[in-house]
């Protein structure tokens, strides 16, 4: 433990602490919104995309944000709209955005020789945090909060019937476009954290597991952020302890914590 | 064309399915019309094109402006992880409006205990009766506080008494002025309110059936 409050000394530490905990909340508010929508798989999906983006930017020589919030912002659109209208499309929008952008991101990597920068995004480490990431992901992280709080009212009644919400009148296709963005934005900083491979971990497992707990719509997104905190605080400790790789440590904490709600709540 | 609610010559169609075909129907303020039909019939598309989610291929559609829908329950509305208050206060919400204010609250409470909800407003809505589930439904659409009513299957499911309840409360609303439709595939719903009119939807053409002066 004094070694761990000996890491707290260090500002990288302290940045990752901050920025993660910021990110892991917002990953876990909008996860809530894709687990009840039934998009779970949407996070894995953008990864892929971000793995794309990864690729061009590289390759293009261009800065890796530049190229992937756009890219994620008309993939989660297009997953997204897709299923709405084609009421089934949700999973083979998700397989063919995944599965496309992975194939693109490869093939282009093979013109290019940048293997080990593409690794450290593969995988993600909170802890290798630049000044530059630390601040876009305070940046975007208060912008999705504020965002969400905004139209919280509005992300819970599409959430919940979309055309009970049309029958009020209220137009659920910019809604839906909201929510796209967010998740885009979420994708985009969440996969410092955890890398591509496990976004979808942060986004939906602290939600998976909030919906164990009784109450209302609201106080399930405050369980999912205060579960995304706690979990993200304990992986942080144990990668540190058995210097072990962040992101990891942090799925696997919700796992377990996962296990455990599920035998104290069967 | 009555100038509350009047649908002239609609048609809409689903892929190379015809819904409705050249309907047309009229109802004044204030009045309560049953509409049956079979399964398939066309009676949801009828009710959806006076809610407006439903384009139409053709036609015409005079509708009052203060109108709420209440859908046919699906299991996926129950087991969504919301509490009764949360339900309710939606149906209060407008295009250019996205905050509830302190008076929409109020209002919704007054609705909430109208209807009998009041020790329920903290439960979810997978804790609740068949019963107490409609009236969360139709507290949610009076919130809207419309001129006309409608609602898909209101009483499906119910037990006799939950279903005499439940008409007594929508004979209530009916007698403030709220005009209603009611789409059902039950006949028996015909004793437990007073109605204006029954009309039938029958392979998406309208009947008109029985007119109760």
């Amino acid at each position: 433990m004094s070694e761990f409050l000996e890491l707290l000394s260090y500002p990288f530490v302290i940045r990752a602490l901050i920025a993660g905990s910021l990110i892991s909340v917002c990953a876990a508010v909008i996860g809530v919104i894709l687990v009840l929508k039934h998009y779970s798989l949407i996070g894995h999906g953008l990864s892929e995309v971000g793995f794309a983006s990864l690729s061009i930017a590289a390759f293009l020589n261009l800065p890796y944000m530049l190229v992937s919030i756009p890219l994620m912002i008309l993939s989660a659109f297009g997953i997204l709209f897709v299923s709405q209208k084609y009421k089934a499309g949700g999973d083979n929008a998700i397989a063919i955005a995944s599965s496309g952008a992975l194939a693109a991101g490869i093939l282009i990597n093979s013109f290019n020789n940048t293997g080990s920068n593409i690794f450290s995004y593969l995988f993600g480490s909170v802890l290798a945090m630049s000044e530059f990431d630390f601040m876009l992901a305070i940046i975007l992280s208060l912008s999705i909060l504020g965002i969400f709080i905004i139209f919280y009212n509005r992300i819970f009644l599409i959430t919940y019937n979309e055309e009970y919400a049309r029958s009020l009148g209220i137009n659920t296709t910019f809604y839906s476009g909201i929510i796209s963005i967010l998740t885009a934005f979420i994708v985009v900083i969440g996969m410092r954290i955890t890398g591509t491979l496990l976004i979808s971990g942060i986004i939906i497992l602290p939600a998976i597991c909030a919906r164990n707990f009784n109450g209302g719509f609201l106080k399930l997104i405050i369980i999912s952020g205060v579960i995304a905190f706690l979990t993200f605080i304990a992986g942080i400790i144990l990668s540190l302890m058995f210097n072990t790789p962040s992101g990891a440590a942090i799925i696997l904490v919700n796992i377990i914590l996962l296990i455990i709600i599920k035998i104290i709540r069967p | 064309m009555n100038n509350f609610l009047s649908l002239k010559n609609i048609t809409v169609i689903y892929s190379d399915f015809k819904a409705l075909d050249n309907i047309s129907f009229s109802m004044n303020a204030g009045e309560l019309v049953f509409v049956i039909g079979a399964n398939g019939s066309g009676k949801s598309t009828f009710i959806k094109v006076i809610a407006g989610l439903r384009n139409i291929k053709s036609g015409e559609i005079i509708r009052p402006s203060k109108i709420s829908y209440v859908p046919q329950i699906e299991t996926a509305d129950r087991d969504f992880p919301a509490n009764v208050f949360e339900i309710v206060m939606t149906g209060l919400q407008r295009r250019n409006k996205l905050f509830y204010s302190h008076d929409d609250k109020n209002k919704a409470m007054k609705i909430i205990s109208a209807l009998g909800l009041n020790d329920f407003i903290k439960r979810r809505l997978n804790t609740l009766s068949g019963g107490q589930f409609r009236r969360v439904l139709l507290a949610r659409a009076l919130c809207g506080e419309p001129e006309l009513l409608l609602l898909d299957e209101p009483c499906a499911g119910l037990d006799t008494k939950s279903h005499r309840d439940f008409y007594d409360i929508l004979a209530e609303i009916n007698s403030k002025g709220t005009a209603i439709i009611i789409v059902t595939h039950d006949r028996g719903d015909f004793d437990d309110i007073k109605y204006n009119r029954i009309v039938e939807i029958s392979n998406g053409r309208i009947f008109e059936h029985e007119r109760i002066s």
